[in-house]
């Protein structure tokens, strides 16, 4: 997956011996697979039954096998531009999606994020730059739910505004920023458990810095784990890899909690499924 | 602002976040200031005060700051324009996360959180990393003198700019932030396919000689310190061995 190349230093091979300046040949040969893609593909797709996703393993058994298994339970996929940031994009568009059909879990979900700012600015960060991404969120998120389980007619045109705004670059990535925000504040307020989970001699704070708050770095389950506890919104994520057995494995996080989210995981890359 | 604001959309956030910004840089400190030009909301300029007790104490020190259409996403560029012994002027610098990917910019970083980074960083060696220059001390604290009547072409005489207030100190989140970053010149590449800053002043070069770090030098160094330490080790074995020999003897 593109995702991969992005994280990958295997093109150093081909720059021969100019040591110089060879991080910044692979920086720059990144720079323009990233363009490349970003190009290509849409931040947020449209939605795509799930056969497509059997057109691209026509020739491919151990993945036909799965894909097959997915569709006892998915009937659509959308898929996400995969830059890295695309657990952050998936897990907020499909949740916002779900708010706008569950008033309830709306209204217990804007109380979390209305708290959310504190928490972070207590940890130290810069008041007003957390405020600046904050505030987009939020605006998103009341639109949402402004329209929340209206007529269906009504929720025709807020999915579509919803598509729009995550299709734009400047909101889709301040609500990335936010959500790796609250991962780390997450991390960060419950070091002692989350320390566990680092390999390494990192700490918690450092690792935050690292792998949690720039974009474009990849998630791994450390912040799954952390984003779905601290919004407590349950997330289903189906990994599809090569291994063994004819069945997709599905993890739920938090453990126990009826999944809202549904994510499709193949090595790199998280899309969205629908049931 | 207002004029800024209307030739700009404010909906898009790069353009909202600058405003806030400037709103929030909008009073001089004495460690540093900066604003936007009139006319381009995505080019700054800013004067830092040199750090105390460094080479660069009493030093006043002015730049550009160029913000990419992306920003907050991907970091601003700096260009230093006084001469100052640290960073080549006229050439754009970046930040990133010392011994990291340069890529490691956070969103939740600012403007601010960029100038207190580079006053922190300019006592730190250079190390010839691309941008850097390495002075003598000497040299840095005659051009930390000379740089107080430097002028800059668009805001002035560049000692009037900083206040007397003191900035805010860095919050725990800032500082640990501060203790991490270094700045580095961008890549030769990236300057060929980007349109050559045009130069804001004519900078002389400093008329005094520069110190190119020497590796041969350093090298010679090193090899020194070696043989010392080998020789050093030899000797202690062989004392341990007399000592050995002795108390055996002694026995018999």
């Amino acid at each position: 997956m593109a995702d991969d190349a992005s994280s990958s230093s295997s093109y150093a091979g081909n720059l021969g011996d100019n040591s110089i300046n060879q991080d910044e040949l692979i920086m720059k040969q990144q720079r323009e697979i990233e363009k490349e893609i970003s190009e290509s593909i849409p931040l947020v797709g449209d939605l795509e039954p799930l056969s497509s996703l059997e057109q691209e393993y026509t020739e491919d058994p151990v993945y036909l096998l799965k894909v097959k298994d997915l569709f006892s339970k998915y009937k659509y996929i959308r898929r996400t531009r995969p830059d890295g940031n695309c657990f952050f994009r998936a897990f907020s568009y499909a949740y916002l999606e779900y708010l706008l059909t569950d008033k309830t879990e709306y209204e217990k979900f804007y109380e979390i994020a209305k708290t959310s700012k504190d928490t972070l600015v207590a940890l130290g960060f810069s008041q007003f730059t957390v405020e600046d991404f904050y505030e987009t969120f939020m605006e998103v998120l009341q639109r949402v739910g402004e329209e929340s389980g209206g007529t269906l007619e009504a929720l025709e045109a807020a999915r579509a505004e919803l598509h729009d705004k995550f299709n734009k670059q400047g909101h889709s990535d301040y609500i990335v920023v936010y959500l790796r925000l609250i991962t780390s504040g997450q991390l960060q307020t419950q070091q002692e458990f989350y320390q566990n989970f680092i390999e390494g001699s990192r700490t918690v704070t450092e690792f935050c810095r690292q792998e949690v708050e720039p974009m474009y770095k990849e998630s791994d389950h450390i912040h799954i784990i952390a984003l779905s506890n601290a919004l407590n919104v349950g997330v289903r994520v189906k990994y599809m890899d090569r291994g063994e057995g004819s069945q997709v494995i599905a993890h739920d996080f938090p453990e126990g909690k009826t999944p809202l989210v549904h994510l499709l995981y193949r090595p790199g890359h998280y899309d969205i499924l629908y049931t | 602002m207002a004029e800024i604001g209307d030739r700009y959309n404010t909906k898009c956030p790069g353009v909202k976040r600058l405003m806030r910004e400037a709103l929030e840089l909008a009073e001089a400190t004495e460690e540093y200031c900066a604003r936007p030009l009139e006319d381009n909301l995505f080019e700054w300029h800013f004067t830092v005060q040199g750090p105390k007790g460094t080479d660069f104490e009493g030093g006043i020190y002015h730049g550009r700051i160029l913000l990419p259409k992306e920003y907050p996403m991907h970091p601003p560029h700096i260009i230093l324009l006084t001469p100052n012994g640290r960073f080549e002027v006229n050439k754009k610098i970046c930040l990133s996360i010392s011994g990291h990917h340069p890529e490691t910019w956070q969103p939740s970083w600012s403007i601010r959180t960029a100038l207190l980074a580079l006053i922190a960083f300019m006592p730190t060696p250079a190390e010839g990393t691309i941008g850097s220059l390495d002075y003598s001390p000497a040299e840095r604290k005659i051009l930390a003198r000379k740089s107080r009547s430097w002028v800059c072409s668009q805001c002035g005489e560049i000692s009037s700019l900083l206040s007397s207030t003191a900035a805010k100190p860095p919050t725990e989140e800032e500082q640990s932030v501060l203790n991490q970053i270094a700045f580095k010149g961008e890549e030769e590449q990236a300057n060929k396919s980007q349109p050559p800053v045009e130069p804001v002043q004519q900078i002389q070069r400093p008329v005094l000689e520069s110190t190119e770090p020497d590796a041969s030098l350093l090298d010679q160094l090193t090899e020194i310190i070696v043989v010392l330490l080998i020789g050093a080790i030899a000797i202690f074995f062989y004392r341990r061995y007399n000592a050995f020999y002795n108390i055996n003897q002694t026995e018999i």
